[in-house]
């Protein structure tokens, strides 16, 4: 450390600690916590789910281990509650003025395109800021014009170039999320290119075409059914329509295994923040293994499994991410704190927006 | 009280120093193993709320934290000074076998409950607040959609066509509803009659062709009816939407709603609402039939060749099926 040049990059992370993370989140245990919060949101008609999500989130956060120290979540449940009451109200006015006067609610619906980027980083900000590690927080600032053109722009272009822009879409915003986080006072940097990306899109695409045909029957034998007075005729015959649909069933999950997959190792492998980077393992077989499994343990149990199914495949991703650290992780330091609400956050969830990189 | 080993963050940079804790006999925490030990009472501590058997949290006035894993003695400090007693009721609840079988009953038994009782009751009193303008924009273009990709027109000659839209006319007259009925028909997708929630009843020139008499096409339109009047369509969307958000809650946000495991419940739920739906035009069927000296087994008579006509698939059984079983159908008409 002491001879450090300019280009010290390569020559520390040789010397560097390969620390892996590690995930100590039990089903069973977490099993308990899962049904307690299902009983307690019924029971309170809703109310309880933002302390639900507090202790989820706080569960997989204080089980998630970097070098002997856990991380953990601070979001205050009171907090998520306001949130998610500006979201339901939001939603409300929405649908009273589309009732009295739809034209108004048009103007709504765009003022609220207009917010999405906004909602974007007010999320990501909540969340970052919620987050600690050896009590230090992360943090996230973003521009607004730039995530306009992001979250607005692009995926209006992805319409109009029928896709071709979609992979510089997923790049700009994964940029977009890791570049404008930091923890501490210590930035994240982003160093993939558009180019991965489009490896990545292009492989996709390329298995896509060959599961082409199973999906086009699919679809059209999966259309909104009008209320006909017969069971309508199935498009193709039993075992040759249970076959497509298996085999559809498949594809589908294969090719999602591999997006998931290559773009959480591209874009992990490419963070980096003071010298440290991380290396994502990832393997799309066991990932489409994990998901396979998981539905079909989770449809078996009628949903009594689904506790069982996040924890192994956290364990998995989390076993699977590994620090580059050049030193023992001591010389972060702390920027002053600020306060954010979560009603960016909850507005985006209650939408469904997709805000994940 | 026992010495704990805990780590230590100043809250200023990343350093992890190993401390060692106890607290004393008024509660007030001592640390030690930093230059200088640090003593702070009870009162001035923030301690995080016990997840699980995750590290337990305990924050300084100062921003300063200190980590221990022994949830049990910190959980001890805490009843002794009357502190924490909701969070120590919520961990008892997750942790004690017999609170989480008693949760897991009155959970699925209330979901059981909201998803066979709740969500149509629901559905109904919302549809039935709703204008049936409603309906006509949920129909929108559907029949010129539904013309452009499977329908032709029809062969049937204008004096059945006529005769058969006065068969309409006999059982709408009868009932007191606001929906603007038509018949019309079209050839091309076998032996089949649907309704949109307009009050346009389409019927194939293949089921005019399979009916024996006037009286099964007449037992067909009611069933049309049924499903109009009572705004099935309506209720279907509005049932399917509460049941999307339901498994969301249940799922929470780790499996994402368009993975499999959410869908296939999602799918089953949707199709028993279907087959309920069924069931009511059926029984709309059977009233109407009743009320008017209707021969009760027309309607069975054109299901059954209907049913000939088109053996189901048998893929999924019950559970998959948009509509009840015929046979469990045709008995209802059995007199």
């Amino acid at each position: 450390m002491i001879n450090e040049s300019p280009r010290a990059g390569t020559k520390d992370i040789a010397r560097a600690q390969r620390i892996s993370f590690e995930f100590s989140g039990k089903a069973g245990e977490y099993f308990k916590i899962w049904i307690v919060n299902i009983l307690l949101t019924i029971l309170t008609l809703g109310i309880y789910s933002a302390w639900a999500k507090v202790r989820r989130k706080r569960y997989f956060y204080g089980n998630t281990h970097l070098k002997s120290s856990t991380f953990e979540y601070h979001a205050q449940p009171v907090q998520i509650l306001k949130g998610r009451l500006i979201a339901f109200g939001a939603f409300v006015v929405y649908a009273a003025v589309d009732a009295v006067v739809p034209l108004a609610a048009a103007v709504l619906a765009i003022l609220f395109v207009l917010a999405i980027p906004w909602l974007v980083i007010k999320a990501h900000a909540f969340n970052s800021k919620n987050s600690s590690y050896r009590n230090l927080r992360l943090n996230f600032k973003g521009n607004y014009t730039r995530a306009l053109g992001i979250y607005i722009g692009l995926p209006i272009l992805s319409v109009i170039t029928l896709g071709l822009a979609y992979p510089a879409y997923m790049y700009q915003r994964a940029k977009f999320v890791v570049a404008n986080s930091a923890y501490g006072t210590a930035p994240f940097s982003f160093s993939a290119t558009a180019g991965a990306f489009y490896l990545i899109a292009l492989k996709a695409v390329g298995m896509a075409i060959a599961a082409a045909a199973f999906l086009t029957v699919l679809v059209r034998g999966l259309g909104a059914l009008p209320t006909t007075v017969a069971q309508p005729a199935p498009p193709v015959g039993g075992p040759a329509a249970l076959l497509i649909v298996v085999g559809g069933i498949l594809a589908f999950s294969a090719i999602r295994a591999y997006l998931d997959t290559a773009v959480a190792n591209l874009v992990w492998s490419n963070v980096r923040a003071s010298g440290n980077e991380f290396q994502s393992t990832l393997r799309t077989r066991h990932m489409l293994w994990l998901y396979l499994s998981n539905a079909v343990a989770i449809v078996l149990s009628l949903g009594l499994l689904i506790p069982w199914a996040q924890i192994r495949t956290m364990r998995y991703r989390l076993e699977n991410l590994k620090l580059l650290a050049k030193d023992d992780l001591d010389g972060f330091v702390a920027r002053e704190r600020e306060k954010v609400s979560s009603a960016g956050e909850e507005i985006s969830e209650f939408f469904d927006l997709d805000i994940g990189i | 009280m026992k010495v704990l080993k805990a780590d230590f963050y100043d809250g200023n940079t990343s350093a992890r120093h190993e401390v060692e804790i106890q607290f004393g006999p008024r509660g007030q925490l001592r640390i030690s193993g930093l230059e200088r030990e640090l003593i702070v009472p009870l009162s001035q501590l923030q301690i995080s709320p016990r997840i699980g058997n995750t590290p337990r949290s305990i924050y300084l006035p100062n921003g300063a934290k200190c980590e221990a894993l022994d949830n049990d003695t910190i959980d001890s400090v805490l009843e002794r000074y009357g502190q924490g007693t909701w969070q120590r009721l919520l961990h008892k609840l997750e942790s004690r076998l017999v609170y989480v079988v008693l949760a897991l009953v009155i959970t699925v038994i209330s979901v059981w409950g909201l998803v066979q009782y709740g969500v149509p009751a629901l559905a109904e009193r919302v549809a039935r607040s709703l204008p049936t303008s409603v309906d006509e924009t949920l129909a929108g273009q559907a029949l010129s959609v539904l013309d452009h990709s499977f329908f032709s027109p029809s062969e049937l000659d204008a004096e059945k066509q006529r005769e058969l839209r006065t068969l309409l006319a006999s059982i709408t007259q009868r009932i007191e509803d606001t929906h603007v009925y038509q018949l019309e028909f079209r050839r091309g997708v076998g032996a089949n009659a649907f309704a949109l929630p307009s009050g346009l009843i389409v019927v194939t020139d293949e089921l005019v062709g399979l009916a024996e008499n006037d009286n099964e096409i007449l037992a067909v339109l009611a069933h049309e009816v049924g499903h109009v009047v009572h705004r099935h369509q309506l209720r279907r969307l509005l049932q399917d939407s509460v049941t999307i958000l339901i498994i969301a809650s249940i799922a929470g946000d780790v499996t994402s709603l368009t993975s499999l495991s959410a869908t296939l419940p999602a799918l089953i739920l949707e199709t028993k609402y279907s087959r309920d739906f069924e069931r009511e035009a059926d029984q709309f069927t059977l009233r109407y039939l009743r009320d008017n000296n209707i021969r009760l087994h027309h309607f069975a008579d054109i299901l059954l060749r209907l049913e000939k006509e088109r053996p189901s698939s048998g893929l999924g059984g019950d559970y998959l099926a948009s509509h009840p079983a015929t046979k469990e159908r045709a008995r209802l008409f059995r007199e």
